[in-house]
């Protein structure tokens, strides 16, 4: 008797449905926490209620019907005040959205619903995905297609079960029956019982398929630059870190040295000017009152007029021969791009709304970018210890430092405070008289024999400005003070400074060869004016001395410091080749990789002849060689072989020399005829092992079914089992 | 393994090249609901995609396109190497239920088959000339909307989901019934096979050119006897060995259903393999022989020349099981000789397309062709009814 294979019944079909919408609903709302708009609590409050109906599919039933009567009336009402009250629209849609997945994941759900599901979550995914350009998004847009795919299908089968009657709408509040009688370890052993890795190996090479599809497809979608700006970015605000904004306090800076995320990832098209330590410079702060630097009006002025472009073009700075950065700085970092310097170009993926300063070699965007913003820069020197601004110098020159109170003087302190610090200038012999750079190494010797370094300072009490009384204590200071001491000693002295925020060194991904710097690697530094340069010179009261050559090395022997071959870096790699090949790809990519891919084609091609010619000449040249009986023996053999190969091909003989030479060892029968030997059990197991031993293939009943019966059989009836083994032979 | 020759796969081409521009017959695909929603999101995600220039959207358009594709796949896989056959068992009979089978059988090695249905079509028709071609420019007086609703009528639809899936190798058969309004000849057709399978976006329908013509027979009316004159033996006359259920032996036929199990010679089909039943001559010579007459002169009413019809054909098949038909004849045609069951079926066949016969003026009358003792005829009994006589006396009536 033929046994037919196990499948699911129509209550256990539904039950999986019930899972895997409820899986596929929590995929989705998982994106809700990363998206940082501020829905966290709505997305654990849908989390957990969905998870408790998936995980007890009965506790919908008790839904109250008046409770469904209402549930869109009161969601339509909660979406129109969430939007009243907080004026952005797409947070309000996307708590719509886990409001209304909340409501299909602790209702019954019909064919309609399920698809509603997968809509709403695919809202989610793609929304997270745009606002973040996360890494993340990756596995989820796989893992919910995949869940989503499956969804569909079990939909289909059980529609199609119940013979295309389904209803089309779920009844309220009706305990259905596959979910009174829910059980999941009962689904869990029935699937593992039907599963066939025929089928599992089937489905997972469809996927891969599908995956491979999507990505020829992403690579030959045509791109055109429509030049809009990313449409979603809009309605949502966000806000950078409160260090690099235009007005720190002191520990703005080191609080964001607290965290060890990711601040941005540079690329160098050329790693052998790579330096050792790069400076990434951010805002230029200049006024110093009330305990803290700010931007002043009169710095603000050195900015150009805001414009929209993708392109930014100074006209001046740009260096002959230096490499080509990529940018990609993360999300909530600061409107304040981080740059080495002066620049000859600076492109955007799509046009921004931009403000630049030639003389600060500062740009700042309009807004905080809400997601990651690539940024490709040419012609910037790898380094910029020293900024040439030549206004300033003439400035300098014609109106000398009573003209320039905010570079030299120091308005917000008392005159007991600039009593102090003439004090200290005198005691560490820091004068006028000093140049620049001499004057810069004295007082850096000075901060640094009175205090060490620590993120966690102590500034004594007492009246008068913190940071002057830090100065006159020996107590430890983190880069701020360190800086913004450098700073008031150098304008008491009648040196213009200023202090400058932004990040120092990084590590050098050494699997993906791209600096990374964290925002454990914010740092802040003085640049102090050097009147016989014309430029501002860059002082670090916190660097570490090191000798000119050194100071001076690139490529690799930068890099040695700095390579970074950790577990997080080999992570860090897969973010960064996101960025590089999906996120960043835009029509240039996609012509330079058609191109490759048209070169590669090529390259093989002729690969292949030359290698078919190499074969054909050394052919050549053996027919020419000598003839003895040896080559005729070879040859001989060769052609028999050929001629067996192509005779086996044509009559289809090597299909059975694959499948063991024809019935005689077909592994099942084999193994069928074992057990026919052995036992002696129930008649059905008998006829099934003899239809398995003796008949077609096409007649057989499933042979793992009968084997596992023929185990048991075997595993009950032990004694009858060793009768049966003494009487053989 | 031979190659296939190279004008089959010319062909093969040319139809699937054609196939794209023009649709065979019955073959649709259509999206559902689902289908409508992935379309719009895809055309949606494309839209803002290029708004924006967002890779993560053009990643997410290429994903839906990718699924379309698979959806397509699936589909055609889950059809391929799928094997159906109509089964009609006959006789048909107008207001009976009829069964018509499919026979399924899945000709792939590990995959299923799921979520298919199966259209029929059942449609009575009239065997005659092909009409002229008309269209709605050039025909005249044809009332397209009465044709069309006339052909709708004649037509019995049905739908048969498969609520299982069909495993590799597995056959399957399904049932669909329905009930002829009318005797005549009616087409069975499996006119598409469809499926929403795998993720229900597309709705592919298949079509066939499956079609079976069964002739419908009358409906089985009931009757009664009246006490007539009795067969009568014409002097002198031989008995005639006749096929029946007594006597010797005369031959061997093929089992056919309805046959005694009696009968079965099983030595002979064994040796053959194939039931063979014995035939006997019969020494009953009271049988008759049916001759039905369809004058239109005489038979003006439809419903009265319909109960005329079924009461032959129920008259004809209770003589043959008691073994008293002798032959039957409809009209001119020559009395045909009912030996075995199969001579029945052909009566009946032919009752299934009889119409009225009007009859030329000048025409030879055929009654001086027909036995001249035992014939069976058929008369109007009042306005309704219709009286069975033999040998001039009323022996039943419907």
């Amino acid at each position: 008797m033929e046994a037919r294979p196990q499948r699911l019944n129509l209550e256990e079909l539904h039950l999986l449905r019930w899972l895997l919408g409820g899986c596929l609903m929590l995929v989705s709302v998982a994106t809700v926490f990363y998206m940082d708009i501020g829905s966290e609590v709505f997305a654990a409050a849908a989390s957990l209620a969905i998870l408790a109906a998936l995980v007890r599919p009965a506790l919908p039933a008790r839904v109250p019907i008046w409770v469904h009567r209402l549930a869109f009336p009161a969601i339509l009402a909660f979406f129109a005040g969430d939007l009243w009250r907080s004026g952005q629209l797409l947070p309000a849609i996307v708590r719509l959205d886990l409001l209304l997945l909340l409501y299909r994941g602790v209702s019954y759900r019909a064919r309609r619903d399920d698809l509603q599901v997968v809509v709403l979550g695919l809202f989610l995914v793609v929304v997270a995905g745009v606002l973040t350009v996360s890494l993340l998004f990756a596995g989820q847009i796989l893992v919910f297609t995949a869940g989503a795919l499956g969804l569909l299908m079990v939909v289909t089968i059980a529609d199609s079960s119940e013979g295309g009657a389904a209803p089309k709408l779920a009844v309220r509040g009706v305990l259905p029956g596959w979910a009174a009688h829910a059980g999941w370890r009962r689904l869990a052993r029935r699937l593992w019982e039907i599963s066939d890795w025929r089928l599992l190996a089937s489905a997972a090479a469809l996927f891969v398929g599908v995956v491979a599809v999507s990505g020829l497809l992403f690579l030959a979608i045509p791109r055109f630059q429509l030049e809009n700006s990313l449409f979603l970015e809009r309605f949502v605000t966000k806000r950078a870190m409160t260090g690099f904004n235009d007005s720190i306090k002191f520990g703005d800076i080191t609080e964001i040295t607290q965290d060890d995320s990711v601040a941005f990832d540079v690329d160098l098209s050329d790693p052998a000017q790579a330096p050792a330590q790069p400076y990434w410079r951010m805002i230029v702060l200049d006024d110093y009152r009330d305990g803290g630097f700010k931007l002043s009006p009169a710095l603000r002025l050195a900015f150009d007029r805001e414009r929209t472009s993708a392109n930014v073009f100074p006209g001046l700075g740009g260096v002959r021969g230096a490499p080509t950065w990529t940018f990609y700085l993360e999300s909530g970092v600061s409107k304040y791009l981080p740059i080495l310097g002066r620049f000859g170009a600076l492109r955007f993926r799509e046009a921004q709304n931009y403000r630049y300063s030639p003389d600060l070699a500062v740009i700042a965007l309009r807004d905080e970018p809400a997601a990651m913003t690539a940024y490709r820069v040419d012609g910037m020197a790898p380094e910029a210890g020293e900024l040439h601004d030549l206004a300033f110098a003439g400035r300098w020159k014609t109106r000398g430092p009573a003209g320039l109170p905010l570079q030299v003087g120091l308005p917000g302190l008392s005159d007991a405070d600039k009593e102090k610090l003439v004090r200290l200038d005198a005691d560490g012999g820091l004068t006028a008289s000093l140049g620049a750079q001499e004057f810069s190494r004295k007082a850096i010797e000075l901060l640094k024999s009175t205090h060490h370094y620590s993120l966690s300072p102590h500034i004594p009490a007492g009246p008068g400005d913190p940071l002057v009384r830090w100065m006159a204590s020996r107590e430890s200071g983190h880069c701020e003070l360190f800086a913004g001491s450098f700073v008031l000693m150098a304008r008491t002295a009648g040196f213009p400074a200023r202090v400058v925020t932004g990040f120092k060194g990084g590590t050098w991904n050494a699997y993906s060869g791209n600096y990374t710097i964290r925002n454990s690697d914010a740092h802040a530094w003085a640049e102090i004016f050097d009147a016989t340069k014309s430029a501002w010179i860059r002082e670090d009261p916190l660097a570490v001395a090191v000798s000119a050559d050194a100071a001076a090395e690139k490529g690799d022997a930068a890099l040695a410091g700095l390579m970074d071959r950790s577990w997080a870096a080999r992570l860090n790699s897969l973010r960064v080749f996101w960025y590089r090949r999906i996120v960043n790809f835009d029509q240039q990519t996609q012509a330079d990789t058609l191109k490759a891919v048209k070169e590669a084609t090529g390259g093989s091609g002729k690969w292949l002849r030359d290698a078919v010619l190499a074969l054909a000449q050394s052919a050549k040249a053996w027919f020419r060689g000598p003839w003895d009986t040896t080559r005729i023996a070879e040859l001989a053999a060769s052609a028999a072989a050929v001629g067996a190969l192509a005779w086996s091909v044509a009559t289809g003989r090597w299909r059975l020399a694959s499948m063991g030479r024809g019935r005689r060892f077909d592994p099942v029968r084999r193994e069928a005829g074992r057990w026919l030997r052995r036992l002696d059990g129930p008649g059905d197991l008998v006829a099934d092992l003899q239809r398995l031993r003796f008949g077609a293939a096409p007649t057989w009943p499933r042979p793992g079914e009968v084997f596992r019966r023929a185990r048991r059989a075997a595993s009950s009836s032990p004694r009858r089992r060793r009768a049966v083994s003494r009487s053989t032979p | 393994m031979s190659p296939a020759p190279r004008s089959g796969r010319r062909l093969f081409w040319r139809r699937a090249l054609w196939g794209l521009l023009w649709p065979r017959r019955y073959e649709r695909i259509q999206p559902t609901i689902s289908g409508v929603v992935l379309i719009g999101l895809a055309l949606g995600i494309g839209t803002a995609a290029y708004n924006s220039a967002s890779n993560i959207l053009f990643i997410a358009l290429a994903l839906l396109l990718a699924c379309l594709i698979l959806s397509g796949v699936l589909a055609w896989l889950n059809l391929r190497r799928l094997e159906w056959q109509l089964e009609v068992e006959p006789p048909l009979r107008a207001g009976q239920q009829a069964q018509v089978g499919l026979a399924l059988r899945n000709g792939k090695k590990f995959l299923p088959t799921y979520a298919l249905w199966f259209e029929f079509a059942a449609v009575m028709f009239e065997r005659k000339d092909p009409p002229k071609p008309e269209s709605t420019i050039t025909g005249k007086g044809i009332d397209v909307w009465a044709a069309l609703a006339k052909a709708e009528a004649s037509e019995t639809k049905g739908t048969v989901h498969l609520g299982t899936r069909l495993d590799p190798g597995a056959t399957e058969r399904l049932e669909w019934s329905f009930t002829p309004a009318r005797r005549g000849l009616v087409r069975i057709e499996l006119r598409g096979v469809g499926s929403l399978f795998p993720f229900g976006f597309l709705r592919k329908l298949t079509g066939t050119d499956l079609r079976r013509e069964v002739p419908v027979w009358p409906s089985p009316v009931e009757y009664r006897r009246l006490a007539g004159a009795p067969p009568r033996r014409p002097e002198g006359e031989l008995r005639r060995a006749r096929a029946g259920n007594e006597g010797e032996m005369i031959a061997l036929r093929n089992y056919a259903q309805g046959d005694s199990h009696r009968l079965i010679h099983w030595k002979a089909s064994a040796r053959k393999r194939q039931l063979l039943i014995r035939q006997f001559s019969s020494q009953n010579s009271d049988a008759c022989a049916l001759w039905l007459r369809t004058d239109a002169s005489v038979w003006t009413r439809p419903e009265q020349f319909e109960l005329m019809l079924s009461f032959a054909a129920t008259l004809a098949q209770d003589l043959f099981r008691s073994g008293r038909l002798l032959s039957t004849a409809i009209d001119g045609a020559p009395q045909a000789s009912v030996r075995r069951l199969a001579d029945v079926d052909a009566f009946l066949d032919r009752l299934a397309e009889v119409v009225p016969l009007v009859e030329k003026p000048g025409s030879p009358s055929p009654v001086r062709d027909r036995p001249r003792f035992n014939l069976l005829t058929f008369e109007p009994d009042g306005a309704r009814g219709v009286a069975a006589y033999v040998n001039g006396s009323k022996t039943a009536a419907a």
